[in-house]
């Protein structure tokens, strides 16, 4: 398991292989790299998935359109109205639904505090990733309870919502909706600065992130990242902004973008996007009305006519695709999950390379990585 | 695929498809409208061909692959499907290339974006199509030694998998 490398010595030096993963802590889950290093550089990475594969995109082949929506929380477990966001507008588009407006609203919020709690995840994950053990996790964690709980009281469920359903929302959101929106944006508000002040600026988190695994804007397109690992190289591309989606063109907020596309610049990145979603979310609670939340008629077994939509929505991953191929009936002929995390690692060996091994961990944190959006 | 059987087929008229087809010149492309985006077929030989014009033409810079599927359409063949985007345009593109079923090779879009790179490792163990001259050829989200069968074609049954692995937990086989 060794390969030789070139040397300025005159003795003969190995690559070592290290092995991580599956079962390590710092890999997010079931996700395995070998490395190959020389001394306390790292030569070469191999990424290996695959550990989570349930054959979700088979499985939705055989579930109708309705039954698919819970499937859809089961791959992206922290970004999960985004997700399922995504499916039910590719349902929508091929039996050309319209949905109300405040339907649509709600979706909206529902999706940016959705973004919220799955940054709050990254900030406390990738605190831990950095060294701030304890803190960053716990502090970071205290903030997500409090979305989470809104998700509860909403959906009866804290973390498979199923919430939207094609045309619409499952049900009407609870009575105290706007008064509970605004005390967890308080909460959130509240956590972000604290994060920010805990981390952002401290020196050694700096010198531990900073000109740490750069890719270039160039190769992060032509590796086809996206998301925050996209914007932090300085790419300013973001699907609710380019090809709005909702109402996302009736609200304003800012696409941050990075300079250097290091880690630091990703941390940044997402650090930014929180306070952007607050913003998000106030304008949009100031924009909603009452009415009905279902189209008036709706039939009661979803039959598409024959077609083919790519439905892609900005999850904080980044872009979450949906591209659904029916051949009319009650269930898609042909589902595929285009998954953000699965094209960001594809990219992990470019940003890997030349590091030290120390920062092979950081680096995988710095993807905010889900394996279960990747393997699917 | 076709959409003979839904509305009436919708107006090429406003799309990019005019910039497509000069950035093609010199191959046989033909293209229809879907819900969102257009879909241009490129015969398989050509297809890597046609994404390098597209990639490297100044008005369209198709420089982000979006995503990149097979989609089984039994005794049609498979369907290669390469969704495009442009970064600096904002527009999007559909591109399929058709393999016939007793033939399905297609050339590897890993020189056009090397982003292509695990969605054709995925899509050639899922379907059992060749990537000719893939840099990487081995399986991505299988085991390494479950190249024989194809999970994600039509013809093979979801309980498939249990069967494959031995008669104890052969609970998808009907008698």
């Amino acid at each position: 398991m060794t390969n030789a490398v070139q040397s300025d010595h005159d003795f003969e030096v190995q690559d070592i292989m290290i092995n991580m993963g599956p079962q390590h802590p710092a890999t997010h889950g079931v996700f395995r790299m070998v490395l190959a290093v020389d001394g306390e550089i790292v030569r070469d990475v191999i990424p290996h998935i695959g550990y989570m594969h349930r054959g979700g995109e088979k499985l939705s082949e055989t579930m109708d359109f309705r039954q698919g929506i819970g499937f859809m929380d089961r791959t992206e477990y922290l970004a999960q109205f985004n997700a399922e966001l995504s499916y039910v507008m590719a349902v929508e588009a091929l039996m050309d639904i319209q949905v109300p407006e405040r339907a649509q609203w709600i979706r909206m919020i529902l999706c940016e505090l959705n973004r919220l709690s799955s940054h709050f995840m990254f900030t406390g994950a990738f605190g831990t990733d950095s060294g701030v053990f304890g803190t960053a996790f716990t502090y970071a964690f205290r903030w997500r309870e409090e979305i989470m709980d809104l998700f509860e009281e909403i959906t009866g469920d804290r973390l498979m919502y199923a919430y939207f359903r094609p045309g619409g929302l499952a049900w009407e959101v609870t009575d105290n909706f706007a008064q509970r929106v605004k005390y967890v944006l308080d909460q959130c508000r509240q956590g972000i600065k604290d994060v920010d002040n805990l981390i952002t600026n401290n020196e050694v988190f700096k010198a531990r992130t900073q000109n740490v695994g750069i890719i270039s804007a160039e190769d992060a397109i032509d590796w086809g990242t996206t998301g925050p690992v996209l914007r932090g190289s300085g790419v300013p591309f973001d699907v609710r902004r380019d090809e709005p989606y909702l109402f996302y063109d009736q609200v304003d907020f800012d696409v941050p973008v990075g300079q250097v596309g290091d880690v630091y610049d990703r941390w940044c990145v997402r650090i930014e996007e929180m306070r952007q979603s607050v913003r998000i979310v106030e304008q949009c609670m100031a924009k909603l009305q009452p009415g009905p939340i279902m189209p008036e008629r709706m039939p009661r077994m979803l039959r598409t006519p024959p077609g083919e939509v790519y439905i892609r929505t900005e999850a904080p991953r980044g872009e979450y695709g949906i591209y659904m191929v029916s051949k009319g009936g009650n269930r898609p002929h042909r589902l595929k999950i285009r998954s953000a995390c699965f094209t960001n690692l594809q990219a992990l060996k470019d940003m890997s390379v030349g590091n030290y091994v120390a920062d092979a961990v950081l680096i995988l944190g710095s993807l905010d990585i889900v394996l279960g959006e990747t393997d699917r | 695929m076709t959409n003979e059987d839904s509305a009436p087929a919708r107006s090429l008229d406003g799309t990019i498809w005019p910039q497509v087809d000069r950035a093609l010149s010199g191959i046989t492309a033909s293209a229809e409208r879907a819900v969102l985006d257009v879909i241009v077929s490129i015969p398989r030989d050509e297809v890597v061909r046609g994404l390098k014009a597209l990639k490297a033409d100044e008005a369209l810079a198709f420089d982000y692959l979006r995503c990149l599927t097979c989609v089984d359409n039994e005794e049609e063949g498979i369907d290669v499907v390469y969704h495009l985007y442009s970064t600096k345009h904002h527009h999007n593109l559909t591109v399929k290339a058709h393999l016939a079923p007793d033939d399905l090779f297609v050339d590897t879009a890993t020189t056009v974006w090397r982003g292509a790179n695990w969605y054709e490792r995925e899509a050639a163990e899922m379907f059992g199509v060749r990537f000719r001259g893939h840099p990487d050829p081995r399986t991505l989200l299988m085991p390494e030694d479950m190249t024989d069968t194809f999970p994600l074609r039509k013809d093979h049954p979801l309980a498939e998998i249990e069967v494959l692995q031995g008669e104890g937990i052969a609970w998808g086989v009907e008698e």
